[in-house]
């Protein structure tokens, strides 16, 4: 419990070693309050961002990290407390007033108009013109000018569309350094990204922090954290617990101070697989994108993928569900073949297949928790009628045994936080008697303790006789569940170990091609 | 609860038991589902009212149940096309060709169980060809059907050739008559929203609907045999426009060129977006486009009484649509749906 001994955190009078000059910050929160209905998202906060420094936020699902940086950003009013920057205090900021006053964000979710090109985006709202016309020549001068100040590489006429998740962040943050931005908030900008481009990511952050950029750095990630961040301030459940330079930390307090209590999610003793395979993929083409892909998976064994974010086994969800046709191989559940590239075969043959992105393919964010959960079930049992109460009963248990928690009743599903939206992925699949399970990054986007949860569930499934297929791109994660690894690069298997012959750093170095940390 | 009727008095809708202890104030209204709708309806109902006796007579008030029933049936099938992500704007011109096919059916001597049974089997398919273009060519909704909107709109007129054709007396009972003091039509048009209403909350077929309309991938994913799902739909939309070409006709005792038609589909849309239903699928009520369906019908109605030059209609129909559809945008923040 050593973080609840944390330094006061009354503001001024400690201004804690490590940090630049205490009256150099560009911002400073003091005792921001904010409350969303009778819900407390934020409980006095201080925050101070000085310029030239990574400060990382960290916190679970819902500690008040995205709030804190809203009204930073002027998206939120606080209730009370006050904002100060550039030499005067606001008691609650507009997004216009922020923006003048060098303070933008990068959200989670890239926001560049897709049709247009680099060039555009980057100079959209301020494109020179000449007597009225746009000046083409200049838009793509300064856009280039304004990608190679901080070492972009990204040839300005592409289409934003065609962009990598990762040169769209970084087109992003040209954008928003060009514009002016002193304060840079860049919320979970590696989530989703391979290895290399996440280090590129993380590179471009250096190199604004050098340029005395203040940047805002949101990550789940502890050791990305640790590695990029010069200040670390862990918030939970609205409030700072914690808050210093980063040399001061180790992953240990970190995962403490963010859950409040040891965070316990060692290798539990599983029975041993049987003999029978559950799930067998062989030969699995697809263009470039994957090639002879094959996996045999026993009952009760649980397989992992591990390849860079994109890579071959982020293709399997689209086949093994049958939303796509691969242009050979095949796939046998318990000893059938199954036909390919239809959905409805997939399902019948026992097959779940969990999508990695639960907002486009995983759950109907308006409809409510307990429709979603039962969405695959009802159907299976061909229910021909529907009634919320008997919905709820039949709910009821899976809410229980997957630990979805919702503040009222029945919500739509969407306005759950991540880690709850997944339990309830999983509950909607997992509950469906599977033969076998493919299950695509189950803990993308969640925060410590709900992945120890999803990693218990997962465990379970196994344990319940089901052949285990996981895609990942996390070797923390394939190290915690898997018996088996299968590493795939380019499209092509690399290699296959199992994961007791295997330690993790052997792992990650043969996946992503000794990748620094 | 799929069905109130309209005349359900606004401060009935707004005060839910559990809050009624608490001030009623007109922000609140916001949070009741319809609140604004029914508060706008009882507005024009109650300025009509004064200013023209006739308005509350019942002469009048079964006046416009008949003329609203025609719509009302085809604002229902869209409700549920539309919550599940569809489109149909040819169901006017459906109702059309089968108006004019069952009226020169009729005129030529056939029996009037035998053409009933013929129209609603054409209008039945002129909807599943809608739903095959959509379902097969992923042609969007929107532009599919509102080419055969005006292709069917150009069939009717060919199938009349030019002129009027009466049906004489047959089918005037359904047109005319009245079961307990109320128009058949008007019993017709309830029970189609009562069944529709009844199927989108309490049936698999209907929750599908949901599911498609908020994401069609993952009802896909989920085992959800969605093209067959959105060809049942679409020829369900097309049996109840046929329906409502039907019962048009039987209102009218004759088919004349450009009855029904665009016109017709355009007024039930406005009635199914004034009603709440979300034009990109997932939201939906059928109690909502119940009163869409009224309070067009009653503005229509109070324009007429109130003698306002018939060229301000559809000026004003369009401001209720406009006005409808953004107090719709700022309901939508504060309340799921259905």
């Amino acid at each position: 419990m050593s973080a609840l001994t944390d330094p006061d955190t009354e503001g001024s009078t400690t201004v804690t070693s490590g940090a630049p000059a205490g009256g150099s910050a560009v911002v400073r929160v003091r005792g921001v309050t904010k409350s969303f209905g009778r819900a407390a998202a934020l409980k006095g906060v201080d925050l101070d961002l000085h310029p030239g420094e990574i400060h990382a936020l960290m916190g679970m699902n819902g500690a008040g990290k995205s709030t804190l940086v809203q009204v930073v950003c002027g998206v939120h009013q606080p209730d009370g407390g006050t904002v100060e920057m550039g030499g005067r205090q606001y008691s609650g900021l507009t997004v216009r007033r922020a923006r003048r006053l060098g303070i933008s964000s990068v959200p989670q979710r890239r926001e560049l108009a897709m049709g247009l090109t680099v060039a555009e985006n980057i100079m959209l709202g301020d494109l020179p013109a000449r007597g009225g016309a746009v000046h083409w020549k200049a838009v793509r001068s300064q856009a280039r000018a304004a990608l190679s100040g901080l070492g972009i590489d990204i040839d300005v006429d592409r289409i934003a569309g065609t962009l990598t998740v990762a040169e769209q962040t970084m087109v992003e943050v040209a954008r928003e350094v060009r514009r002016g931005g002193r304060v840079l908030v860049l919320d979970e900008p590696t989530a989703c990204l391979s290895a290399r481009d996440a280090g590129r990511v993380r590179d471009l952050v250096r190199t604004l922090r050098d340029e005395g950029v203040a940047v805002v750095y949101i990550s789940h990630y502890i050791d990305e954290v640790m590695a990029v961040a010069d200040r670390i301030t862990v918030l939970r459940d609205g409030a700072v617990v914690r808050s210093a330079p980063a040399a001061e930390m180790d992953p240990a307090s970190l995962v403490r101070a963010m859950v409040g209590r040891d965070v316990v999610s060692r290798r539990p003793e599983r029975p041993a697989p049987k003999d029978e395979h559950g799930l067998v993929v062989r030969g699995l083409s697809q263009g470039r994108a994957i090639r002879d892909f094959t996996v045999e998976v026993r009952k009760g064994e649980i397989v992992a993928v591990l390849g860079p974010a994109g890579d071959a086994q982020s293709r399997l969800f689209d086949l093994l569900s049958g939303r796509q046709r691969p242009d050979t191989g095949e796939i046998c559940v318990d000893g059938r073949p199954v036909p390919s590239g239809r959905v409805k075969a997939s399902l019948a043959s026992g097959l779940r297949c969990v999508t990695g992105d639960r907002r486009t393919l995983g759950l109907v964010q308006g409809m409510t928790v307990d429709e979603n959960l039962m969405l695959a079930g009802d159907r299976f049992a061909r229910r021909r009628l529907h009634r919320r109460s008997r919905l709820a009963r039949r709910a009821a248990p899976v809410r229980d045994t997957y630990g979805v928690v919702a503040l009222t009743g029945n919500p739509p599903v969407g306005s759950l936080s991540g880690g709850n939206q997944q339990k309830v992925l999983l509950g909607k699949w997992l509950e469906t008697e599977p033969v076998a399970c493919f299950l695509e990054d189950p803990t993308n986007g969640v925060d410590v303790a709900a992945m120890a949860d999803i990693h218990t569930l997962v465990d379970d499934l196994a344990a319940r006789g089901v052949a285990v297929l996981l895609a990942s791109s996390s070797a923390e994660e394939v190290m915690r569940l898997a018996d088996r690894v299968v590493v795939v690069s380019a499209g092509r298997t690399v290699a296959e170990h199992d994961i007791t012959a295997i330690t993790r750093d052997e792992l990650v170095a043969t996946a992503l091609g000794g990748q620094p940390q | 609860m799929s069905l109130k009727t309209p005349s359900a008095a606004p401060d009935v809708a707004a005060g839910p038991p559990e809050r009624g202890t608490r001030t009623w104030t007109p922000g609140r209204l916001l949070h009741v589902p319809h609140g604004g709708l029914v508060l706008v309806l009882v507005l024009v109902a109650v300025f009509t009212a004064v200013q023209a006796d006739s308005f509350t007579t019942s002469q009048n008030l079964l006046n416009v149940l008949r003329q609203i029933s025609v719509t009302a049936v085809i604002a229902a099938g869209l409700t549920l096309l539309m919550t599940a992500g569809g489109m149909d704007f040819s169901m006017g011109g459906n109702a059309a060709v089968t108006l004019c096919v069952a009226a020169q059916l009729l005129h030529d001597g056939c029996g009037t169980l035998p053409v009933v049974i013929v129209s609603l089997l054409l209008a039945t398919l002129i909807g599943l060809v809608n739903g095959l273009v959509v379902t097969y060519t992923r042609v969007a909704p929107f532009v599919a059907t509102l080419a055969s909107a005006m292709l069917l709109d150009g069939v009717a007129l060919l199938v009349l050739d030019g002129m009027s054709v009466t049906i004489g007396d047959r089918m005037t009972g359904l047109g005319n008559d009245e079961v307990l003091g109320v128009p058949c039509l008007t019993v017709v048009a309830l029970l189609v929203l009562a069944g529709t209403g009844l199927t989108m909350r309490f049936t698999t077929f209907g929750r599908d609907a949901f599911a498609m309309g908020g994401n069609e991938h993952v009802a896909r994913l989920s085992g959800i045999d969605v093209n067959r799902r959105k060809l049942a739909l679409y020829a369900l939309a097309g049996v109840l426009a046929g329906l409502a070409g039907l019962m048009l006709l039987s209102r009218l005792g004759a088919a004349a060129p450009n009855t029904a038609g665009l016109q017709t589909q355009l007024t039930a849309v406005a009635a199914v977006v004034i009603g709440g239903t979300s034009l990109a699928g997932g939201h939906g009520t059928v109690i909502g486009t119940v009163f869409g369906v009224v309070l067009l019908g009653v503005v229509a109605n109070a324009l007429n009484l109130l003698q306002v030059n018939s060229n301000y209609q559809l000026v004003v129909t369009g401001g209720v649509l406009l006005v409808a559809a953004v107090v719709n945008e700022f309901q939508r923040r504060s309340a799921p749906g259905h």
